[in-house]
Formats: C-alpha cells, structure tokens, sequence
C-alpha cells in the first residue's frame, strides 16, 4: 500500500482530539487503527460505566458513544479536506448484552459516500467479532465549511498557544 | 456489592424501586445506575411526566472547538431517560434489556443544560416503545429525538 500523506498528518490529529479531549478522554478508550474510512478502537471495562446494577453490564449509553465515535472517526477521514462531520442519525441494534469485566472491540467502516453524505457501519464485539454485541449504522453530512476543518481548527488552537506570533500564523491560515 | 447474590440484587432493586414510586422520586433510580453518575442525569417530577436534565460539563463535550456535547452523550443520556421512564411508570419486574435504538440528531448539543421528556408509545407482553426527545432552549426546538425498543 502507498504511503498515504495526509493520513500520516490526520491520524495522530484524530487520535489526541477524540482520545485526550473532552468525552473520549472521559471514557478512556483507544484508537487502534485508523485508516482512511476505517477506525478500530479498543474499550476496557469500567465498573463506573455499568448500567444494569444487577449484572454489572456497561450501560448502553456507553456502546452508543464509542460506535458514534468510531463511526464518526471514520467518516471524518474520507473528506478531501479532513474536516468535523455532524451526525444526521444513528441506528443501533443490540444484538446480546455485553459480558462484564471484559474490553469491547469496536470497528467502523464507510461503506459508501455521496456528494452530501457519509454512510457508515459499525460492529461491537468482546470475544467473536462473527457474534457481535452490537451492530449500527450512522450516516454524516458533508459540511463544506472552513470553520469546522482540522486545518483551520488546528491553526486557531495554535494561535491560542502562541499569541506571540499572532499575524504569521493568521497569513497562513488566510492563504 | 460483589458477594450478594443475584437473587438478592434484584431483591433489593425492586424494594428500591418501590420506594421511588411511591415517594415520587425517580432520582433515586438514577443513583443507582453507575452510568448516570458518569455523565451527570438527574430527574424529577416535573407537571405529571418525568423531566430529566444533564447540566454542562467539560467531560461530556465532544467538539471542544464549538464546545458541542458528544453525540454519544446525547444517545447515551436519551437511552438512560428511556430506561427510567419504563423502570418508574410500568410494572416491571427487572431492568429492561434494551433491543434497539435509533436517534436523530436535529441540531447540534451546545454547552449548556440539556432536557429531556419520554413517553411510552406502546407496552406489549414483551416489548415496549419509548420516544424521547432533548431539547436545551425551547421544548418545541429539540436537538435529537430518538426511539427504542425494550424488551421487559
């Protein structure tokens, strides 16, 4: 496979912004592999996380959040120019309950883009990925706006580190 | 907690759950599920229906360059919303196992206090359907609105 540049600049931009930052830094999961339109992340359990106080099963809540996430992930790689897509939906079957005390393997693909709109599928599973916990589809909006691309966020967080060079930092980023 | 038994566990929820229905306070149920603690839901009584709110707080948001909250909050709090709703106002025995869930989301989750209000569509012998909606300004403007299926 060739070497993919801007993947090489965009993943490790995807992995701070979902790993370290708000949400997913609240979670603690980790993102495995991340391809253009393919995202693997891994989720330990969490006893604060659990949602039937009987079983000790992790609240759904949780499975939602980590499919939007690594659905999300995936979309947002496939764009021309890498930018925050906005969720339009999201379907999510529960196909068994989740095992306690054990990590949950999630991987999200886009199995078909529009002009308009992203497309993906995403799959949860703990020992057999053949016998999922949790099955989704979610599809994304092409945004075509230059605030919400990684370029012009990752330059405005940039000025915010260093006011000191506030104007040649504002040229490259109206160029 | 890990040295009671099952038996003793659904014993004691159900003794709990009694009490919040007759007390009217389906907060108490919120307390004890982990993961409501995790992202902040609280409930109450609110006109004859439940109203549940998540206050802002830094580790819900997902977009930290609008701040917008997570979608997966969102999702993950309309499905704890829908959960109580079944636990409080029918009878049932257990913790209902949810099936499936669809959401939608209409406009992005800005940092502040979200609402959010369900109602039982319809309660068959096994499944039962919920439709929730959030909104943070105005009732009739809601961010998302989803719908699930229980099975009791």
């Amino acid at each position: 496979m060739a070497f993919d540049m801007k993947m090489a600049l965009v993943r490790p931009a995807l992995k701070y912004a979902l790993e370290r930052n708000g949400h997913g830094a609240a979670l603690g999961f980790t993102l495995d592999r991340v391809e253009r339109g393919e995202t693997h992340l891994t989720f330990p359990y969490r006893e604060d996380l659990v949602g039937n106080p009987i079983t000790g099963v992790v609240h759904g809540g949780t499975i939602v959040t980590l499919l939007d996430t690594a659905c999300g992930c995936s979309a947002m790689t496939v764009q021309k120019k890498p930018s925050v897509t906005p969720t339009m939906d999201l379907r999510l079957d529960y196909m068994r309950p989740a095992q306690p005390h054990k990590p949950i393997y999630v991987e999200a693909k886009v199995y078909r883009q529009s002009s308009n709109v992203i497309f993906c599928r995403g799959v949860a599973w703990q020992d057999d990925k053949e016998n999922p916990i949790a099955h989704c589809v979610a599809n994304f909006m092409k945004v075509d706006s230059q605030s919400i691309q990684f370029r012009s966020i990752a330059l405005k967080k940039l000025r915010r580190l260093m006011p000191w060079r506030q104007d040649p930092i504002n040229d490259v980023g109206a160029k | 907690m890990n040295n009671q038994t099952t038996d003793e566990l659904l014993l004691d929820w159900q003794e709990r759950v009694g009490a919040a229905r007759q007390e009217c306070d389906p907060q108490s149920l919120l307390d004890m599920i982990p993961y409501a603690a995790f992202i902040g839901a609280q409930a109450k009584v609110d006109d004859q229906r439940l109203l549940y709110w998540l206050d802002k707080r830094a580790s819900n948001i997902g977009n930290p360059s609008l701040p917008a909250i997570h979608g997966g909050v969102i999702g993950g709090f309309l499905e704890l919303a829908a959960a109580i709703e079944i636990i409080y106002s029918l009878d049932v025995a257990e913790v209902p196992k949810v099936v499936d869930f669809s959401l939608d989301y209409l406009r992005p989750g800005r940092y502040k206090t979200i609402y959010a209000s369900c109602k039982v569509m319809r309660q068959g012998k096994k499944l039962v359907n919920v439709s929730a909606k959030a909104w943070q300004d105005d009732e009739q403007t809601p961010i998302a609105t989803a719908r699930c299926h229980f099975l009791t």
